[in-house]
């Protein structure tokens, strides 16, 4: 077993002896067997000395014992490091942030305390996880559909909490926009409830999030303030169709009328779904659709459009609704584009029968899927499978010619400094009003190509940064250096964190270095890394 | 405390015995030693990664092509949920770290690992905790 830094092991024994006593012996875990069970299977430090690791894991059943557990390590200095599922795959897996942290695992805590019909909404434990909502619902008949992020099996509330999203309609694909009031035990073991949960006998918590005063729940966001213990979500009330069509533009000059003018039909909820921006020209020939290649020169793409007769972009637009009115939602969408041709790809009605279940995109239909994994696999086109990739997500203007230079850049960038790409996504709109880049690099288990990796990385962090392009998300190796981009007024952003840390968590326990936020004592060790 | 890999009762054996009762597979099928009925609760095969013969085994073999959700979700979930249960297969790496995970919610761990030809792995998954001992 080893000792979390800055601790003696007497001192590690003692809050583990009051741990047990709180929790059962049978659910802390200290053997190297069981905490290598949580390291980041996808981790940039693989077998490096920086590596992340738990120097032990307990698996609480309650609220109240998770409030003996914070108060057990708060009273000795024992850092601890919150999961739902811990499927954080791409973005940390369940390894702390912190090496030598305590992983609280909440897994035992799988109770779907709620689900309200007339409302479209849940209450649920972290550890519940996509496909345990799916089952409930399904179970009982429900007309109520979750929104589920491409791997089903993460949870709710982990997900939402890392700033996760899924496939569906807005605002039910940006999961922590979904939710709608927390439960969380801070690092005095004191529990909050946020929102109208604050109100004794309130039958609202599920209803308005705000409550009174100052809206706290962001601070619980990619946070290290508190350990959430209950959330409410809304759900979205079963469509009666789904349907997804795409406008064909031929030149290269088209781009930013097709994304100003989409943004527009979107923000005025002429269409609901996830917006997709593609290029059948430079996607001829059946190439990956999710590995946008560099964007030539416009006078190259007309040439080449032009002898090939394809367009130069597309736009899916994709409606949930009643069937009449998506057809009159199309029809005005097509209205607004003179110029271009049209494709329309499916219309499903609802519930999906079997035929549609063998062909469809699951997440895009709320219902949770493994399939992805099946499909990185070893095979005649994929020989070599890599062993895991990490994301790279940059937030990038919701304009045309900004995803162009973006994606120049970018691509650019990742050759000049020998970084491989596994997956490199046209713009995302998984967050309402915004583009998003998603990129896989690979990691390995081979320390000298990771390290080449890390560094290659950070100044790619620092080009994009330069260019306006920050991350929304990344992976634990990554916090400080994407925290540091966030720059401005000398970066009060952090300082501000830093502020709120040292208020709510003096004593620095909660999940210490998360998204580059470090509490007061490693700040002044220059434990930042 | 220890609980990976923790097999009681019947399952017991299978700790220290799994690796030997698996044998290599360069001139016997994957699953021919492995004694029908007695440790293993059911087989998955994936018929991606082994086209061949199937087991001829008491136990259910449950084959299934490349996606393992639709058959962990009808079949193992339900059954993983309640103690006991030792499952074998064959698979891929990709799919054995699927299982990997998911079992790993429910208390359950890879016991044994070998590969195989070029592609496939026989494992082993079993009850790794206390709370669910069959
Ligand atoms: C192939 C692939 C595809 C993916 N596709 C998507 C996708 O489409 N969308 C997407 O969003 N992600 C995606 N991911 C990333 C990731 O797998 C999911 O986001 C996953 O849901 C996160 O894991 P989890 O839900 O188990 O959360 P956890 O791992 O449990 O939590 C994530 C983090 O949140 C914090 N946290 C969790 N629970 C608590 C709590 N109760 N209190 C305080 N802090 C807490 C912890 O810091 C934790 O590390 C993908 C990953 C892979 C490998």
């Amino acid at each position: 077993m080893t000792t979390p830094p800055g601790l003696t092991a007497a001192v590690f024994d003692d809050a583990l002896r009051e741990i047990r006593a709180a929790v059962g012996d049978e659910w802390v875990f200290t053997t190297p067997a069981d905490t290598a069970l949580y390291r980041d299977a996808y981790s940039l430090f693989w077998d490096e000395p920086e590596e992340r690791l738990a120097s032990a894991a307990v698996a609480p059943a309650t609220v109240e014992q998770v409030q003996a557990v914070t108060r057990a390590c708060n009273a000795r200095g024992v850092p601890l490091y919150p999961i739902s599922t811990g499927r954080n795959l791409g973005y940390g897996g369940s390894a702390p942030a912190y090496s030598g942290s305590v992983v609280l695992d909440l897994k035992r805590m799988d109770r779907v305390i709620e689900v309200d019909e007339r409302n479209g909404s849940c209450i649920v434990e972290p550890g519940v996880s996509y496909f345990d909502m799916y089952r409930h619902l399904q179970s009982r008949g429900s007309r109520l559909w979750i929104d589920v992020p491409d791997p089903g099996w993460g949870s709710m509330i982990g997900n939402a909490l890392d700033f996760g999203g899924g496939y569906t309609a807005n605002p039910y694909r940006n999961h922590f926009e979904a939710h709608c009031g927390m439960e969380v035990v801070l690092a005095d073991g004191e529990i909050l409830r946020t929102g109208m949960g604050a109100l004794p006998g309130a039958q609202t918590w599920q209803q308005y999030r705000y409550g009174f005063g100052p809206y706290l729940d962001g601070l619980f966001k990619q946070s290290t303030l508190g350990i959430t213990t209950k959330m409410g979500f809304w759900l979205f009330p079963q469509p009666e169709a789904y349907f997804t069509a795409s406008i064909n533009l031929p030149r290269y000059d088209d781009l930013p009328m097709l994304v100003d003018t989409i943004g527009e039909l979107e923000n005025a909820n002429i269409f609901n779904g996830m917006p997709g921006i593609s290029s059948p020209v430079l996607f001829r020939g059946g190439k990956n659709p999710l590995d946008f290649p560099e964007i030539p020169e416009g006078a190259e793409m007309d040439r080449l459009a032009r002898e090939t007769g394809l367009p130069c972009w597309s736009a899916r637009l994709t409606f949930y609704g009643p069937e009449q009115v998506i057809r009159a939602q199309w029809a005005y969408a097509k209205s607004r584009f003179p110029t271009a041709s049209f494709t329309e790809h499916a219309l499903v009605k609802l519930p999906l029968s079997p035929a549609d279940m063998e062909r469809i995109h699951k997440p895009s239909f709320g219902i949770p899927s493994l399939e992805m994994f099946a499909m990185g696999a070893r095979s005649a086109h994929n020989p070599n499978p890599t062993d895991g990739h990490f994301w790279f997500s940059p937030i990038i203007p919701r304009t045309g010619e900004g995803f162009i230079a973006a994606n120049r850049i970018i691509r650019q960038t990742c050759q000049r400094l020998d970084i491989p790409v596994l997956l490199f996504s046209p713009p995302v709109s998984s967050w309402w009003r915004a583009f998003i880049l998603v990129m896989a690099i690979p990691v390995h288990k081979d320390p000298a190509r990771n390290q080449h990796l890390r560094a290659a990385v950070k100044e790619l962090i620092r080009v994009c940064a330069d260019h306006g392009w920050g991350e929304y998300r990344t992976a634990p190796a990554f916090h400080d250096a994407v925290m540091d981009t966030y720059s401005y007024n000398n970066h009060i952003v952090r300082r501000v964190n830093e502020r709120i840390k040292d208020a709510l968590d003096p004593n620095g326990i909660l999940s210490v270095g998360r998204y580059g936020v470090w509490p007061k004592r490693l700040r002044e060790q220059g434990g930042r890394k | 405390m220890s609980h990976t890999p923790l097999l009681t009762h019947r399952r017991a054996v299978l700790k220290g015995g799994a690796l030997g009762l698996i044998p290599a597979l360069s001139s016997a099928p994957a699953w021919a030693a492995i004694a029908p009925g007695v440790l293993i609760d059911a087989h998955v095969i994936d018929r991606r990664v082994w086209p061949g013969a199937l087991p001829r085994s008491d136990a259910p073999v449950l084959p299934f092509d490349g996606d393992i959700t639709a058959l962990w979700y009808h079949r193992l979930d339900p059954r993983w949920r309640r103690p006991g249960f030792v499952l074998g297969g064959i698979t891929g790496a990709d799919t054995l770290f699927v299982l990997e995970q998911l079992a790993r919610t429910r208390h359950r761990a890879v016991v044994s690992r070998r590969p195989l030809s070029a592609g496939a792995t026989q494992w082993v998954i079993a009850p790794a905790h206390p709370s669910i001992a069959g």
